[in-house]
Parts: structure tokens; sequence; C-alpha cells
């Protein structure tokens, strides 16, 4: 331990009893951990980063002071100290679910104290800005709700500009009729939950084979004309091996499949057992991953740091599918950073979702081509509407690596009894001793 | 572009013609057919063009 590095100071929690500690970011070697003591329960460190990539780089200069307000995150809502504002609202419109994964953020829940629709339209009055906000209608599994349908027309008439569904996919390949309600109720696009390309995957993170519900749920939005981004939780020993596939098979579906969305799997509510640092994936990892099972298709300076949360909490990458190659938009380094939270750029960042994860509607001489040459500017506009390709990805905080720094940059907010929380301080849970 | 009938080069006094131009935007190039003198090379870009092909190019090039 010679060797360590303080790089930054900032707070977390005590995995077990959950009180606040001081925290390090400390680097040993190539690799980054978090470090932190509880004068209870001892010390934890967890690793944060790889060292594959330069992390200082990555971060640049988005860590502020990390001590804020002393209550953080025990008294979210949102704080004068909090850094973001709002992008995206999550509404959880049940604790039900038609699965029972090894993994699950909301696995510490159950359902019944779901909200009635009387409830929901009172909280979607209350936080849907007209003509701005994007909602995610989360769970649970949100299609267990026969009026799902109902809240998405709610969710509309309160002047919604976009609802995201975030789905399992089941019930949409299983009920037409149900994906047809959605689509017409104004569904804007789905976030399914998609680990990978065999069913060996899903017997072992969901416990049962769901690859041909995955296929029909995407036939049967591309149907209704509802664009699916492919939501893949990655689990070391399960399916990082798979991420290449994921890549290809999402390119392959596209239209109807919009981008990659991954989530390194994260240690909060439901985990088989406490993580240990060789069964973590950091961010530079995932990049590099990417990268090596594209056979460089996918280059790891073509994905960015998130700018509307803190960098070490995601990246995006956005490009062009030209004949079954990647064509980059942006570059690490060339292409400006910026945040997406101020007033007229979260206009900006609605709008690149929407020219993203929005289906296009059926071209009438056939759903852009993937021929013809792209650098002539009607060739490309009228291709990137329909193979316009995002892989991007969201590392959620748990118990274990949890850093305020990172809370406070949190741009996705659930809301909950009138407050606004950011995602990872709501659903953070301790862990077993 | 249909509006546009005829255009004199102020500087050349020739007339205009259509052809294939390069763009170059954040390290991307595109081209498209645009007036250009045959003598001095200028070119005209139209306010049509920048106001709807152009400016929707750079919209989608742009991070968000």
């Amino acid at each position: 331990m010679d060797d360590r590095n303080v790089l930054y100071k900032t707070w977390s929690v005590c995995p077990v009893c959950m009180k606040r500690v001081a925290a390090e970011r400390v680097q040993v070697g190539a690799e980054v951990f978090l470090r932190k003591t509880c004068k209870e329960h001892g010390t934890y460190q967890t690793v944060i980063w790889r060292g594959l990539i330069d992390m200082r780089e990555w971060i640049g200069d988005a860590d502020k002071t990390a001590l804020g307000n002393p209550q953080c995150p025990d008294g979210c809502g949102l704080c004068h100290d909090h850094l973001q504002k709002t992008c995206c609202v999550l509404l959880n419109v049940t604790n039900c679910c038609n699965l029972s994964c090894r993994f699950c953020l909301a696995g510490n829940r159950n359902g019944s104290d779901d909200p009635t629709i009387h409830e929901i339209r009172e909280s979607l009055s209350k936080f849907i800005e007209k003509g701005k906000t994007l909602v995610q209608l989360s769970g649970g599994e949100p299609t267990m709700r026969d009026d799902l349908p109902e809240i998405i027309k709610a969710a509309k008439e309160a002047g919604a500009k976009y609802v995201q569904l975030n789905s399992n996919g089941i019930r949409l390949g299983d009920d037409k009729e149900y994906m047809r309600a959605l689509s017409e109720a104004g569904l804007s696009f789905v976030f399914m939950q998609f680990d990978g390309t065999e069913d060996s995957i899903y017997e072992n993170l969901r416990d049962r084979p769901l690859l041909e519900k995955k296929r029909k749920a995407i036939e049967n939005c591309s149907a209704y004309n509802i664009g699916v981004t492919l939501v893949p939780t990655i689990v070391r020993d399960v399916n990082m091996y798979n991420i290449g596939e994921i890549l290809r098979f999402a390119i392959s579906g596209m239209p109807d499949i919009r981008g990659v969305h991954f989530q390194p799997v994260a240690y909060i509510g439901r985990i088989p057992e406490n993580p240990k640092d060789n069964e973590r994936i950091t961010l530079d990892e995932l990049i590099c991953e990417i990268a090596r099972q594209t056979d460089g298709i996918i280059k790891t300076d073509d994905l960015l740091p998130s700018a509307c949360d803190h960098p070490l909490c995601g990246f995006h990458g956005d490009f062009l599918v030209d004949q079954n190659k990647l064509v980059p938009l942006l570059k690490r380094g060339k292409s400006e950073r910026k945040c997406c939270c101020g007033s007229s750029a979260a206009e900006k960042n609605r709008e690149f979702v929407a020219r993203r994860w929005l289906r296009p509607p059926v071209h009438p001489i056939g759903e852009g081509s993937r021929c013809g040459d792209v650098r002539d500017m009607e060739v490309f506009l009228n291709r990137i509407k329909f193979y316009g390709f995002t892989v991007t990805a969201m590392a959620f905080q748990d118990a274990g690596n949890v850093d305020f720094s990172r809370l406070r940059n949190c741009s996705l907010h659930v809301y909950d009894k009138g407050r606004f929380v950011p995602f990872c301080a709501y659903y953070l849970s301790g862990w077993s001793p | 572009m249909s509006k546009i009938r005829k255009l004199i080069c102020y500087q050349c006094q020739r007339e205009l013609e259509l052809k294939k131009t390069d763009f170059t935007y954040l390290g991307h190039s595109f081209f498209t057919e645009v007036p250009r003198c045959p003598e001095c090379g200028q070119v005209f870009i139209s306010e049509e063009l920048v106001k709807n092909r152009i400016s929707e190019v750079e919209m989608q090039l742009e991070d968000k």
C-alpha cells in the first residue's frame, strides 16, 4: 500500500449501518478505490476504476466540494446543495413484478402499497412541466397494471413531452392488444430489460428463458411504431462475454431497436451476496469490453463521459449505422463537453432523446435504406432518422461505492410523495455485515 | 433552391452553376450541390439551405 495516492476526498455511507462517513478515492497501482471507515463496522474499500482509461481526464472538473448538505442523502428531496436540475423524472407505478430476479434494485419492496390511478394523476400534475418533462414509468414491472394505458394517457394529458416505459417486455410480447393500447395512449419509447442473446443468461439472472419473449416484444413495439432501447444488466460471470453480441443484435434490429443502454450490476435491493471487488465492472472496464468485443467497430474514444450526471455515473456514444458499420458522431476530446441541464440545454437533451429513441414513422419509400453515400447531406439526414444508434451506460451506486459528489450531480430523479430524490439515493440499501 | 432562377457572381459576372461542394463540421465532411462561380469558385449558400439541411445536419452532429 506504499504507492497509495489519495485523489479526492468525498463522503459515502457505511454499507452496514448506512451512516454517513468520510471517504477517499484512493489510487493503488493502476486501480482506484473508494475507501471509508465506520467507527462501528470497520473499513470498506471498493474498486471504482481499473485504470484502463485516465480517470482524471474522464472526470475533468465535474467534482465540486463534496461536503454539501450534512443531511445528505437522508434529507433528500433536492436541496440547495444539489448541483443538477432534473432531466428525467422516474415514477414508480407498482412494486409488483412477474419475475423474481437474482439482482433487483427494487427487490426489497412489495406490491401492497401501489398508488391508485387517482394518486398517480395527482403526482403527474404536480411534477410535469407542460411540453417539457420526460416521465419514466417504472416499478416493479409497470405492465403488471392493467390501467397502464390510462396512466400514460394521464401523463400526456398533464403535458409530458415524452413517456418512457421501463419494462422487462414479457407482457409487451404476450399481449399485442395491450401493446396497442399503450401506443394509442401516447407511449413514446420503451427501455426494455435485455440481458443477452442466449437463454442461459436469462435462466441465470431471471430464472427462466426469455429470449423469445424479448424478440416478440420488439416485434410488437415495432408494429405500433414504438422504439425500443435494449437495457442489459451486465454481470461479470453471466453475460459480460455477450456484450458484443448484444450490440450486433441491436444493430441488426434497427430501426425497431434504437440503442443499447448498459447497466453494470449494482448491489442494491435484492442481491445474492455482498460483492467482491473482482466481481465489479467499472465504467472504464465496460468501455474497453465494448471496444474489444466489437472488434474496434466501437472505439473507446467514441464513448464520452456523462455531462448530465457525474462522469463516473455513465457514458454515451452516438452513431450512424452505415451498411452494418458504425460511424461515430462524437469523439472524446473533440466533441465539446456540455451539461444538458441548463434551461436551454435541457431542451436540447430532450430533443437528442427524441431524435434517437423515438421510432420514426414508417418511411413512404422504405425506411431510409442502409445504402448510399452518407457524406451526401440528403442521404445522411434521411439515414440518421432511422439508423441513428446510441450506446449509453449508467452505473448505479450501491452501499459500497456511493459517493456524494456523484449523488449531488445526479439528474435522474425519482418523484415520491412530493419530493424529487436522486435515483441512487432513493434506492440505496444496506448490506448484511 | 426552386426560388433561385439565375445567380451572377458579382466579381466575375459569370452565372453560377450547381456543383457538388464539401462542407465540414465537427470533424465530419458532407457534400451537397450549391451554386458556384465557374471562374473564382465562390459559392452561394441560400438561407433556405442554411435553415433547413445545414442546421439539421449540425444538430444531428452535436453532443447532447
